[in-house]
Parts: structure tokens; sequence; C-alpha cells
């Protein structure tokens, strides 16, 4: 007798929402203008944190531009992309410190290949065209002076 | 989605939301009774274990009797009729919530099928949900062959079927008396 294999799909929209850094700076993302947040010692946090992470306090506000451009400091190049990964050919996560930025954000660079990725290359970034208010409008950062 | 409708609406507006959608896909081998039970559905065939103890008819088979805490085997198996009585009845009014397709109220029927053997949450056709009643004598109408299929049936299944069974739909006999299914509600 044949086996019979079944497939099963569970499924669970919902929406969060994302109070004053997060909304800012999402914000920013369908603006075409990555954020980043002064703590309280000076430095700029991009992502932004709702806390300070040294001190612990509140951070609410003052929210500044950083970028467009930034420096890849750590980096992991993905051979064989799955279904779920933001990009359908090979490419790399990496820490991007953006300019006026003291701290790494998680992006991916669309590099085509891993023989162009090097820790403190350049890179700048690749928005969509249509954005909606998520990391994910910001497509990817490429090596400057590739576009 | 949330966020497209504000952004209609105002496209300055602040970004309030973010979507989330979480998915889980699996795959289940489905184990031997329900298998056959899946088998015989794609033969046009309705099968059951009758518990050799106390008679009670499991449809889809389960292997055993969680009454007698008996198994039930191969030599337990037999083939329902697919003609029965309305039991019960369930009208649902669809709540528009993410994958509910069903847009209209809708009766789902429990059924106590000839000879024995009983049956829930299966779809009435024909039939405007007003005028749904126990007592209706009603019969199998399955999915033509070419349409027919098992893959929504699990382990866990209720015997709902609804890949290969359409539904059930009046033979146009006078009603049932409730003394022939009285006892079998639910």
């Amino acid at each position: 007798m044949q086996e019979r294999l079944t497939t099963h799909t569970i499924e669970f929209p919902y929406t969060r929402t994302l109070g004053p850094v997060y909304s800012a700076f999402l914000t920013g993302m369908r603006d075409g203008q990555v954020l980043g947040i002064k703590s309280r010692d000076g430095r700029v946090l991009c992502p932004p944190t709702e806390w300070d992470p040294t001190t612990g306090d509140a951070l609410d506000g003052d929210l500044v531009p950083v970028g467009p451009g930034g420096v890849v400091t750590t980096w992991a190049w993905v051979t064989e992309p799955s279904r779920k990964h933001p990009l359908d050919h090979p490419f790399a996560f990496a820490l991007i410190k953006l300019d006026g930025a003291d701290t790494g954000l998680l992006h991916v660079v669309d590099a085509g290949g891993i023989d162009s990725m090097q820790t403190g290359m350049r890179v700048v970034p690749r928005w969509k065209q249509e954005r909606i208010g998520h990391i994910t409008d910001l497509e990817a950062f490429v090596p400057e002076g590739s576009k | 989605m949330t966020d497209a409708k504000q952004d209609e609406v105002d496209p300055n507006a602040p970004v309030a939301g973010m979507d989330f959608f979480m998915q889980l896909e699996y795959h289940e081998l489905l184990c031997p009774v329900v298998r056959e039970f899946a088998d015989a559905l794609m033969d046009k065939r309705l099968i059951g274990h009758r518990c050799p103890q106390c008679g009670l008819v499991y449809s889809p088979p389960r292997g055993y009797c969680p009454i007698c805490v008996v198994p039930t085997t191969k030599a337990d198996e037999i083939e329902l009729a697919t003609r029965g009585i309305v039991t019960n009845y369930t009208v649902v009014t669809p709540v528009q919530y993410y994958g509910q397709e069903e847009t209209e109220p809708f009766a789902k029927v429990s059924l106590q099928l000839d000879g024995g053997g009983n049956l829930s949450l299966q779809d009435l056709l024909e039939v405007p949900v007003e005028q749904v009643h126990p007592g209706m004598r009603v019969e199998v109408v399955w999915a033509p062959d070419s349409e027919r299929k098992v893959d929504d049936i699990t382990n866990r299944s209720w015997g709902t079927a609804e890949g290969a069974i359409q539904g059930w739909k009046p033979t146009g006999e006078p009603d049932a008396s409730p003394d022939d299914y009285s006892d079998k509600v639910f």
C-alpha cells in the first residue's frame, strides 16, 4: 500500500504597534532615510533603541539622520538563500556602521559574489521604489561605486 | 495590510505598526488506518471500524475503541452507507478573519448513517440555512473524479473529508422519526 504524505500550513498574521522610537525609525525607512538615536553619552545608535544600553535610561527623542553610506564591520556569506531570505541569490548578512553612527546595523549586502566582500568595505543603500515602513524598504546595501 | 491602508489615507502619517506573518509548513505521514480511510474515499467508499466489544462505529477508523479500550483491526472494518439522517446542525456565520473564504452563512451537520456510523461537520448542499433541521434524510455528493483529493485529511481528522465529499443533499424522502436518531444526537 502506498504511503500518503500530507502537507499542512499554519498561518498567523498580526500587527504590532511600534512605539515612538521604532515608529520614527520605520517612518524614516518609508521616506528613504536611515535614522539613529542619540544616547546619553552622545553616541549615535543605529538601529535606534528605546533604552540607553549603558545607563538603562529611556531614549524617546533626538532621532538623527545617519548614512546613507557606511562601512561593513563584519559579515557572513549566504551561499544558498532559503525562501525566507531577503534575496533570492547569494548575498551577505553584514553589520554596517553607517556614517555618523557608532553602532552596527544588521542588514544585507548584495555584492554579486563572495570575492567582492571585504571587512571595511564601503557600502550604500539600494532602496525599493515602493516603501511601506519596513526594514526591507531598504532592499540591500551594495558596494559603493557599483551602482 | 494595516500600514498599506493607512498609507492610502495619508501617505505622510507616521508608521504606527508593523505587520508580521507567521507561517509553519509541515508534513505528516498518515498512519495506516487513516491511510486506508483516505484510500477508500478516493474509491468513493466510506469506511469505519466497528468495535468488536460494544459495536460502536468509528469513521475515520482509529484503530481502537476509546470506550472499551480495545484495539480494532482490519477485521473490524466495515463499509458505511452513504445515506443517512441529519441529527444536529450548526449554522456558521462567517467572520472575515484571515483565511476565512466563506462569506455567507452555511450549515455544518451531524449525520447518522443508515446501518450505523456517525459523521460530524459535514456540509449540507441545496438547502437554505433557515430550512436545515434534524431528521432530514440525505445522501452523499462525491467530488468529481478529476477533483477528488484527500490532501486535507490528517491523523487527527474528524472525517470531514472535504476534498473527497462535496457535501450531502436531501433525498426527498419524508423526515425520519426522532425515535430513529434521538439517542445519537451530538
